[in-house]
């Protein structure tokens, strides 16, 4: 509508576990903030893509929750990243550069190949 | 695992909906609040934040209902929710789901309970020690195919030549007086007996050689209920004596509980110790178990015994002419008189459940029409079809297994009933109950019949048209045409079936009826039969032994009331033994093939007290005895084979029943069916007890009486115990022991008849719905048609043409199909073809009739419609 991608679900999960690994427990608002600005507002997150991500990665053991209190006192559930979920992180990661290493190096357009 | 755990943590997500969802919500409203407070402090007034916030995080809703479906697992929450629904229509209309329910069941019970029986009597294994490598092996009589009993010098022979087998042995029954003059079953058996069912004494142990040979000492070894009923438990067995043919034996062992072989045996004993076992080739006295070596096939075995058969025949022609093996696994011989009839039995009450769902399926669909709206609703706000037919047959699969509880515990009962009525030697029969097979069983034809009876009802549900059905009201059929075919054909096959219900059922009554009326050559009425068993084991203790019968006979007929007494060695009904006989000369080999004789052993007064006409000649009479010439009295069958035109008085006689003294014919008797009602009379040899005493130890003295004959048994025991306190003996009537020789044809004629009076009530019932169905639907119709002049005659000739149709056509393709099943019956018949046409008319008679007051009732509601309200409704 305005411009702004959707996310897609895996990176979105990969997103998730770095914010939470950067900023340490989150809730669900303060993930999707971060995760866009950090895009620099061209990533769109709402609920209907961050809740069930969130879900799946609890259920999958890579983040924990509880509910807590927010800076400005509102009840808010917080997020936390496991140390099955940091793993996780460190290999998604590493994944991930491998892939846009080998698409930046296809889309090189040239002679580069190695 | 990871896939794992968030999988087990779905399943459970499928439970404690509430809290999660106010979490949820709780979550995603505080998210709300959150971008709302970002956004004033961004600058915007509150209204304005609030819009923003909404607009950027999307719908709510949608979002849950992701959130729930990655939480749970749609599937099974699917089925949760159509069980729920379910159970709550099927609450809601209870009446109907308790008829529905019931109808099931009774088929289900029916069912069960038959496959109960089959499954004890047929299909679980034998509680032996790998029971299929144990066979019998019988004379195999190549004329007509008969397997019989097998003589010593033939099992030697196979024992000695065969090597398909671990073991051998040989065996006879005989009774024997257990401490207070009671029977007990005894059997002898040589010494390979135990090994062939490879069972131990648990206490004690087997024959030694010193016991068990020719001429040895013998000593006995008892069941476990023997020693536990007799001398208190097995520890105490041991030391213990028992009574056995006179002669006072040691037990030495107790064997496994359970064991009993053959039939309830208690005491078994060495063959061939002090009890002779018979030389001669042509007397056949004995049957032979073995046990399979390791790896043979009874078709292995079967090949090497005819090769050894015809070997004997070739080396005795004299006495193995026409004689050889057969082999035969000792489950499929214990079995064989019944296996045909249970399995008639289980298709017949499957065919009754199958009637029960036809009738279900109809009782369904009627229900699915005034359901029609509802399921179009459903499909109007989006269920799809697969969803639609889920739930219905969710809907048909909980009826079923509440059909199915219902039905084991009918089935229970229903066994218990079945065991009542069968026959009392149907083998294993005690061991019918609800096992696990039989629960499964149950579950499996539970589930069959529910999957017919939704199958009709899906495809209509599946047909409805969804536009039509929305705008039309309730009280007409929509859809209409499909459902209507449908239950049509359900009537039709109904009819079809309860054809060849009926036919079944009518052939085996008409074969019943015949049986009770075949002339038995005797009469039956007022004889009380005792059965009592002499201790002998040689020569002169059998001496001994014919005089008590002399003795109690003599005493009988000063009884009052006592018309006339005889003894015999087998009453009409049973056979004791049959052999081979000579006339005027004995060749000088004794094994010599010869015209086959039903023996029996008799006292005088015996043919009068049976009422067996004397045709010729005299009956025995008390001078006939050892020290006489032998006499013989010969029925007709006999004196036609072998006198044919001539007078059999006054000729010589040989047989080997025990001894091969020559007997001068004196009488001829009237023929007896000797193997009851459903075979013609062989020849038979009667022969005078007290000049035959070892054959004569076990008789039944037999008391035709001027009242209720059982009556007499108190005074006749007393004189017994007055003669001998060591005899046992026990009655019945000459009347029960028919009533139990046609005991198997009078349960299979029973059951059927129970099965196809159920089809055609069932039948009746399933005419009677659709005809009123069809009634309902054609209301109109039928008044307009009386407002237009039709006379009331015309409209029930309308509604009856109708019903006419469906039955002429359910009558014709059930007949085609009894024509075909009813060959199945043609070994059990008797006296009646299995064409019967008289049977046939009379069955299509019966449903016509049955099928015309079902379309009756209907119709005449028909007649009675007043054409106003008719066209008031148009």
């Amino acid at each position: 509508m305005s411009g702004k991608a959707d996310v897609w679900q895996g990176t979105l999960a990969l997103m998730v576990l770095k914010t939470l690994d950067t900023l340490g427990p989150l809730h669900g608002y303060g993930i999707a903030r971060r995760i866009e600005q950090t895009s620099g507002d061209l990533l769109a997150v709402n609920y209907g893509t961050l809740y069930p991500a969130l879900l799946k990665l609890e259920q999958e053991g890579y983040i924990s929750s509880e509910w807590g209190v927010s800076d400005n006192n509102r009840k808010a559930k917080y997020y936390k990243l496991t140390r099955a979920g940091r793993k996780q992180l460190d290999r998604e990661a590493r994944d991930w550069e491998q892939t846009t290493a080998i698409l930046a190096r296809f889309l090189a357009r040239g002679e580069g190949q190695s | 695992m990871r896939r794992l755990r968030a999988w087990l943590l779905r399943l459970a997500g499928v439970f404690g909906k509430g809290r999660r969802e106010r979490e949820l919500a709780e979550e995603m409203q505080s998210h709300l609040q959150m971008h709302i407070d970002d956004n004033v402090r961004a600058g915007m007034n509150g209204e304005e934040a609030r819009r923003q916030a909404l607009i950027k995080l999307g719908g709510v809703e949608a979002t849950k209902e992701i959130y729930r479906e990655r939480r749970g697992l749609p599937v099974l929450e699917t089925f949760l929710q159509d069980l729920r629904f379910g159970a709550r229509m099927l609450w809601k209309n209870r009446g109907f789901t308790a008829v529905v329910v019931l109808l099931m069941a009774l088929g289900i019970g029916a069912n069960t309970a038959m496959f109960s029986v089959v499954n004890a009597v047929l299909l679980k294994p034998l509680a032996y020690n790998d029971p299929d490598r144990i066979v019998t092996l019988a004379s195999l009589w190549t004329k007509d195919g008969d397997h019989g009993q097998v003589s010593a010098p033939d099992f030697h022979d196979w024992h000695d030549q065969s090597t398909a087998f671990e073991a051998m042995a040989y065996w006879d029954t005989s009774v024997t007086a257990g401490p207070a003059a009671g029977y007990v079953h005894a059997t002898h058996v040589t010494p390979e007996f135990f090994r062939v069912f490879r069972v131990e004494p648990i206490v004690g142990r087997e024959f030694a050689t010193e016991e068990a040979k020719p001429g040895g000492t013998g000593a006995v070894m008892i069941s476990s209920a023997y020693s536990a009923s007799h001398f208190g438990g097995n520890s105490n067995a041991l030391g213990h004596t028992a009574r056995m043919a006179g002669r006072t034996l040691d037990v030495v062992g107790v064997l496994p509980p359970g064991f009993g072989f053959p039939d309830k045996t208690d005491i078994w004993y060495p063959a061939n110790s002090f009890e002779p076992e018979t030389e001669s080739r042509s007397a056949h006295n004995y049957l032979v178990v073995g046990r399979l070596k390791q790896g043979v096939t009874p078709e292995q075995a079967q090949t090497q015994m005819t090769a050894i058969g015809t070997r004997l025949t070739e080396k005795y022609p004299d006495s193995n002419q026409g004689k050889n093996v057969a082999v035969t696994r000792v489950r499929d011989e214990m079995v064989s008189n019944f296996r045909l009839t249970v399995w008639v039995m289980l298709a017949a009450v499957g065919v009754v459940l199958l009637i029960a769902c036809a009738n279900l399926a109809n009782m369904l669909l009627a229900k699915a029409v005034a359901r029609t709206r509802e399921i179009a609703i459903r499909a109007a706000v989006g269920a799809s079809r697969g969803r639609i037919v889920r739930q219905l047959a969710t809907e048909s699969i909980l009826m079923a297994l509440l059909a199915g509880a219902v039905g084991v515990l009918l089935a229970l009962w229903g066994s218990r009933v079945l065991m009542a009525l069968a026959p009392a030697d149907m083998p294993r029969l005690s061991e019918t109950g609800i096992d696990a097979s039989v629960l499964l069983f149950a579950f499996g034809i539970s589930l069959l019949a529910s999957l017919l009876c939704a199958l009709a009802r899906a495809l209509q549900a599946l047909r409805v048209d969804l536009n039509k059905s929305l705008k039309q009201g309730t009280s007409r059929s929509v859809g209409g045409s499909v459902a209507d075919r449908m239950r049509s054909a359900l009537v039709v096959a109904e009819i079809a079936l309860s054809v060849v219900l009926l036919a079944g059922a009518g052939l085996l009554m008409k074969s019943f009826l015949a049986l009770q009326n075949v002339a038995l050559g005797f009469r039956s009425e007022r004889v009380l039969v005792m059965s009592a068993s002499v201790p002998a084991s040689d020569l002169n203790s059998a001496r001994h032994a014919t005089r008590f019968y002399k003795e109690l006979l003599a005493d009988v007929e000063t009884l009052p009331g006592v018309l006339s007494a005889g003894a015999t060695m087998a009453p009409p009904g049973h056979t004791a033994s049959d052999g081979g006989y000579w006339i005027n000369f004995l060749p000088k080999e004794l094994n010599v093939s010869a015209p086959q004789a039903v023996f029996s052993v008799v006292a005088p007064g015996t043919f009068a007290t049976l009422g067996i006409p004397l045709k010729r000649g005299r009956d025995f009479n008390d001078g006939d005895t050892y020290d006489t010439p032998f006499a013989a009295v010969v029925n007709e069958a006999l004196a036609k084979a072998a006198f044919p035109g001539k007078d059999p008085i006054g000729h010589s006689l040989y047989c080997g029943l025990d001894s091969m003294n020559p007997m001068k014919i004196v009488g001829v008797v009237g023929d007896v069916r000797q193997h009851g009602p459903a075979q013609p009379p062989s020849p038979e040899i009667y022969m005078a007890f007290q000049q035959h005493p070892l054959p004569a130890t076990d008789l039944s003295v037999l008391v035709r009486t001027s009242f209720e004959p059982s009556a007499l048994s108190e005074a006749l025991r007393g004189k017994v115990h007055k003669l001998s306190a060591d005899v046992p003996v026990k009655f019945t009537t000459m009347e029960a022991s028919l009533t139990e020789n046609v005991a198997g044809p009078r349960f299979r004629t029973l059951l059927l008849g129970i099965f196809a009076g159920l089809a055609v009530c069932l039948a009746m019932a399933g005419v009677y719905g659709v005809m009123s169905y069809v009634v309902g639907q054609r209301a109109n119709e039928i008044g307009l048609r009386m407002a237009l002049g039709a006379n009331p005659g015309d409209v029930l000739r309308l509604v009856l043409r109708q019903a006419a149709v469906l039955t002429g056509t359910g009558l014709v393709i059930g007949l085609a199909g009894a024509a075909g099943v009813t060959q199945l019956l043609t070994s059990v018949l008797f006296g009646v073809k299995a064409t019967d046409p008289l049977t046939y008319v009379a069955v299509v008679a019966l449903l016509a009739l049955v099928a015309l007051v079902a379309s009756y009732i209907p119709a005449r509601r028909a007649m009675r419609f007043d054409p106003m309200v008719a066209l008031r409704y148009e």
